[in-house]
């Protein structure tokens, strides 16, 4: 066994031994990178010029006034491409370019990272695949158009259920083919080692500065930082700096879709059955024959059966508190935000935020709060304007 | 003794070589599947796997994956695999026989329970894509502690290089090799210098070397015919066995007609 690839029970390497010796390299190349100099100067200039950071700490007033307690929001939503998915794929990206790979291949779900990851193929000329669930690519058609112009391939996956899992499964499949000149740029916190390591050092950006950011405006650290978890991607991020802090409450939001009794949501840790999918282990919605059940999820960056394996630790280890919130919940959350602060949050983020809300009343305004913004909500128009025609919601 | 390695043995003894299929559990049923295996027993298929399906089978490729899902459909399940291995070893079958299977099935049944369920059932071995060499510790604690348990075959492939001799190390039954990169039922276009690295692997391992992957007829072997000591044909079987509606005297052909032409 490879103790550093495990987080506690969770996390391993379980591939096919074809990818072995690549996640070795992998490894090998990320522990050299960055500790190199130059390579980080270079991220660190793409991660300002071209992506735009930092990202202000915003001090949401009509927020905080509304739910009692002193509220910051990350603005990750302000990113170039409008998500946190970016600050990793920069990172993974360069890494690939030092290892001399010349193609990259993704998968995605809602096609945040699908567009992430073909701006990054653009931005170093690489030649880009992003592998989507044939269900997906109907649902996302607008991201769909954004990455092939962007010069990506999407390749439509038909397999099981046609969604991201799927295409995860297929994109892991190609690369175990592939494997010599072809990275592997995972989006989320999952994956086998180093994969969950990887993003969490290219994400941690988010915490790093959010830090330093409050410390200078409160002369103090927030009582609470939270963000939504579906791989868990912005949310390691977030709590990356923060998991020392022992004063700092840390809250992981996922989704419970319809609501967790119902079968149909999508919040892995809930039910806390441990389990073995995409090259880690973690903790996994299954059914009772120990198939991968499908996630449900208003949110498609949070329609995802597992979570990251560092997570499924800090669950176990009581550092992190986990909960979910239900689609109407996030909506609402969401339509708030949009009418209080100007702010239309993507819905991923939208459950952090109907949280925030529950969490505050234990608050008060001496008190603070970061909650990470992981994403903007114009990708989600289309759902948004359907969920409200279902609900009647302006009527 | 195990039935994988006294059927080694024997082939060993008769200077052949073995012939090695896939085929999905329960499908079409679990009935036809005991038939067909009864069937093979007879035609001189050496070691059968047996597919135990699981939702995201990502060693595989489409013909597997869509065996694995229209098994799971009809309510395939591990224990209904175990259930109907134990009949047929109770009806009389003795052809050694292997799951393949992925780890998150076992993890989920239970490692101590599944691998004594094994035992009860008469399965010989076991073949678990997802588990490398580094993440078998905690089923080979239960494995290597009882004399009846199955075997863990172990793979490599053609990228392992140096990894080859400590996977084959400690190897009992045979050593899986994966003829083309990536997953099952590729085309035959085999990896450039797959007959080194069969040498590479036949020269580290003490123990019969196998190839799968890609493989539909004992022609196709002619170039490593005399490195290996046998072969596996997966997704070429399952199809030829859907093409005629899972026909015993089509699984009896082909079985029949492989073995002899891979030992002329």
């Amino acid at each position: 066994m490879n103790n550093k690839a495990y987080y506690g029970a969770f996390g391993g390497q379980y591939v096919a031994e074809s990818l072995m010796n690549t996640l070795q390299e992998v490894d090998e190349a990320f522990e050299k990178y960055t500790k190199d100099p130059e390579f980080l100067h270079e991220v660190d200039y793409y991660l300002k010029q071209y992506v735009g950071r930092e990202t202000p700490l915003y001090y949401a007033k009509r927020l905080s006034e509304a739910y009692g307690t002193r509220i910051y929001l990350k603005r990750e939503d302000l990113n170039h491409t409008g998500a946190h998915k970016i600050n990793n794929v920069i990172g993974q990206i360069l890494l690939a370019k030092r290892m001399g790979k010349t193609k990259v291949i993704a998968e995605t779900g809602a096609g945040q990272h699908g567009v992430a990851t073909a701006t990054g193929a653009a931005l170093f000329n690489m030649e880009c695949t992003v592998y989507m669930g044939a269900e997906d690519i109907k649902r996302q058609a607008l991201n769909v158009m954004r990455m092939e112009m962007l010069g990506a391939k999407v390749e439509s996956v038909t397999s099981g259920s046609n969604t991201l899992k799927d295409a995860t499964n297929e994109a892991i499949r190609t690369w175990a083919k592939t494997a010599e000149d072809t990275f592997y740029i995972i989006g989320s916190a999952v994956g086998p080692y180093p994969y969950p390591k990887m993003v969490k050092y290219f994400q941690s950006v988010i915490s790093k500065e959010a830090k330093r950011q409050i410390l200078e405006t409160e002369g103090k650290l927030p009582d609470v930082v939270m963000a939504c978890v579906g791989g868990g991607s912005n949310s390691i991020g977030m709590f990356a700096d923060f998991i020392e802090d022992k004063e700092v409450k840390l809250i992981g939001v996922e989704a419970a879709g319809k609501g967790i009794e119902t079968g149909e949501h999508a919040s892995a840790m809930a039910l806390g059955q441990p389990g073995v999918l995409h090259g880690m282990r973690s903790y996994l919605l299954q059914d009772e024959a120990g198939n991968v059940q499908l996630a449900h999820s208003i949110s498609a960056g949070l329609d995802y059966p597992g979570v990251g394996p560092e997570h499924a630790y800090l669950k176990d280890s009581g550092r992190v508190e986990y909960v979910a919130i239900e689609d109407d919940e996030a909506m609402d959350a969401l339509m708030e935000l949009c009418k209080l602060e100007g702010i239309i949050p993507a819905i991923e983020s939208a459950h952090a935020l109907a949280y925030a809300k529950k969490q505050a009343k234990k608050m008060n305004m001496e008190q603070s709060m970061i909650l990470c913004l992981s994403g903007r909500g114009d990708k989600d128009v289309n759902t948004i304007s359907d969920y409200l025609a279902g609900k009647g919601y302006l009527n | 003794m195990n039935r994988i390695e006294e059927r080694l043995q024997k082939l060993k003894s008769e200077q052949k070589k073995a012939f090695i299929t896939y085929m999905t559990a329960g499908l079409p049923d679990f009935e036809q599947t005991k038939a067909i295996i009864r069937t093979q027993e007879s035609a001189g298929t050496d070691i059968i796997e047996l597919g135990v399906p699981f939702s995201d089978p990502v060693a595989d490729g489409p013909v597997i994956q869509n065996a694995s899902y229209r098994a799971i459909c009809q309510g395939v399940t591990l224990q209904g695999v175990l259930d109907m291995m134990g009949e047929l070893r109770s009806e009389g079958v003795n052809i050694p026989i292997v799951f393949m299977m992925y780890y998150n099935t076992v993890l989920h049944y239970g490692v101590e329970k599944f691998v004594n369920a094994c035992i009860t059932a008469g399965v010989d071995g076991l073949i678990i894509p997802d588990l490398p060499k580094e993440e078998q510790d905690e089923i080979r604690k239960y494995l290597d502690t009882q004399e009846q348990a199955p075997i863990l075959i172990q793979l490599v492939s053609p990228v392992s290089k140096e990894r080859i001799p400590e996977i084959v190390k400690d190897a009992r039954g045979f050593i899986y090799c994966v003829s083309s990169m990536g997953v099952t039922g590729q085309a035959s276009s085999f990896h450039r210098t797959i007959v080194e690295y069969l040498e590479s692997v036949k020269e580290a391992s003490k123990i019969p070397v196998m190839m799968g992957f890609g493989i539909c007829t004992a022609a196709d072997l002619e170039p490593m015919k005399h490195t290996i000591d046998g072969a596996i044909v997966g997704s070429h079987f399952i199809r030829l066995m859907e093409e005629h509606n899972y026909d015993l005297d089509a699984v009896r052909d082909y079985c029949e007609t492989f073995k002899r032409e891979l030992n002329q």
